[in-house]
């Protein structure tokens, strides 16, 4: 692999989000499998979180978020993805394995489809939902969900320090997941809060955060 | 005939759902796939009701699929997608870009346009008398439509997601089928024409069909 600075990856960020999202956009987690390699990149930050996106960056990335992800021809979004493509080129962020394989992706989707989903749902409903009358009852018939697939990954998790024995994008992205969790949600696994202080305390996760946040400012937050 | 109990490759799947799940398990993601390639796999059907303890240490929620290769067990269905596409290129293209595009729309549908649609769920199934459904839907679906329109501007005049038929569209197929009674997809013209090729394909028919074939009424709780 070459560490010319041209050959570098480039990724797309956010220069301002408002302030719930301070810390908490995806960029974050290409940033830490990368940094968990070694590997350096660009990054090209677009506009605030809600300005409209130009055509071209909406033909890279259908719905206008962020990481769009470019190194030479090729161009990937949707953070799954860009984290299968890093983790192929070196081990110890994905076994070569097809069993090893297998199973550090089942986890990166689980943490994105089964866990994140529930997560983001009470998010967003706290955000959206400030000071409507449909917050609290949303809220209640939503926080199962969330529970649920808590105590579940707290069982798989077991006295485990990572998801399967060594660590992998799964553990990159569950962690991700798990940390923008209201913490009252992890409160009941201590387990769970092991694994993610575990996960923060990588040095490439901390390279990686305050990466994210040299790029970003908060801005004022988007009226509903 | 797909659907072989000499298989090495085995799909888990339930053999009694209620009705308004019929046709919707997710087995019908790795059994479509295995329809588009002709590839043969062993039906291991398990109680939705009472489901085997050694279940959850397979599959963390006690969900479907699980797929069991050989000894390699995986589960998440897009996982399982993504094991069965490294068999064959007509599920996920060789070329760089190609395997790239695929890779982000099969997580575009699991990670940006289902999750969305799991809030939908609860609120037009599980909630549907509650006031606060009725408050929260409106704005839940001005942000759904948001994003379905987006999706049918990215597909244009293309076939399939990636142009070929690939794991992706049966990912993002089966996902887009989970709105279609709220008639969303209705609104978005391209978005329904694409819908309607992928469900017009062989395999999807054959794979619905054994799904619907596994459920048996004597497995189902006794008759009130």
């Amino acid at each position: 692999m070459s560490a010319r600075p041209e050959a570098a990856p480039e990724i797309t960020a956010y220069r301002s989000v408002p302030d719930f999202a301070y810390g908490r956009i995806k960029d974050i987690r290409v940033r830490w499998a990368l940094d968990e390699i070694g590997r350096p990149y660009r990054t090209r930050l677009i506009g605030g979180i809600f300005e409209d996106k130009t055509p071209t960056y909406l033909a890279d990335q259908p719905f206008g978020q962020v990481p769009v992800y470019k190194e030479g021809d090729l161009t990937l979004f949707e953070t799954g993805s860009i984290l299968i493509h890093i983790g192929e080129a070196d081990a110890r962020l994905l076994p070569r394995d097809a069993k090893g394989r297998g199973r550090a992706i089942s986890w990166m989707i689980a943490a994105l489809n089964s866990v994140e989903p529930m997560i983001q749902t009470l998010v967003v409903l706290t955000v959206k939902g400030q000071g409507t009358d449909w917050l609290a009852g949303a809220i209640e018939a939503a926080k199962p969900f969330a529970e649920q697939r808590l105590s579940r990954l707290s069982e798989a998790l077991g006295d485990r320090d990572w998801l399967e024995d060594r660590f992998s994008i799964g553990d990159i992205v569950m962690i991700d997941v798990l940390r923008n969790a209201n913490p009252a949600l992890l409160a009941p696994h201590p387990n769970l809060a092991a694994y993610v202080a575990r996960g923060k305390a990588r040095p490439a996760f901390q390279s990686a955060m305050a990466a994210h946040l040299a790029d970003c400012a908060v801005s004022e937050p988007q009226p509903a | 005939m797909p659907v072989n109990p000499d298989s090495k490759i085995e799909v888990t799947a339930f053999d009694w759902v209620p009705d308004f799940a019929r046709g919707y398990v997710r087995d019908l993601r790795p059994r479509w796939a295995c329809e588009e390639i002709g590839l043969d796999y062993a039906e291991h059907l398990i109680s939705a009701i009472n489901r085997p303890a050694d279940h959850f240490l397979f599959q963390p929620w006690g969900q479907v699929p699980v797929l069991n290769d050989g000894g390699i067990r995986l589960f998440e269905s897009g996982a399982i997608l993504l094991h069965l596409a490294e068999k064959d290129a007509r599920l996920m293209p060789r070329d760089a870009q190609a395997r790239a595009n695929t890779l982000a729309w099969l997580f575009a549908a699991y990670n940006s346009v289902e999750p969305m649609l799991f809030e939908l769920g609860n609120v037009d199934i599980f909630s549907t008398e509650e006031e606060w459904a009725k408050l929260r839907r409106p704005s839940l679906i001005e942000f759904i439509q948001g994003r379905l329109g987006r999706l049918n501007d990215a597909i244009g005049d293309k076939a399939y997601l990636t142009g070929e038929f690939t794991v992706a569209d049966i990912a993002m197929a089966t996902v887009l089928r989970e709105a279609v009674e709220a008639g969303l997809i209705a609104e978005q013209p391209r978005l329904q024409a694409y819908l309607d090729r992928c469900l017009a394909r062989p395999a999807f028919q054959r794979a619905m069909d054994a799904q619907l074939a596994a459920f048996s009424e004597e497995a189902g709780p006794p008759a009130a």
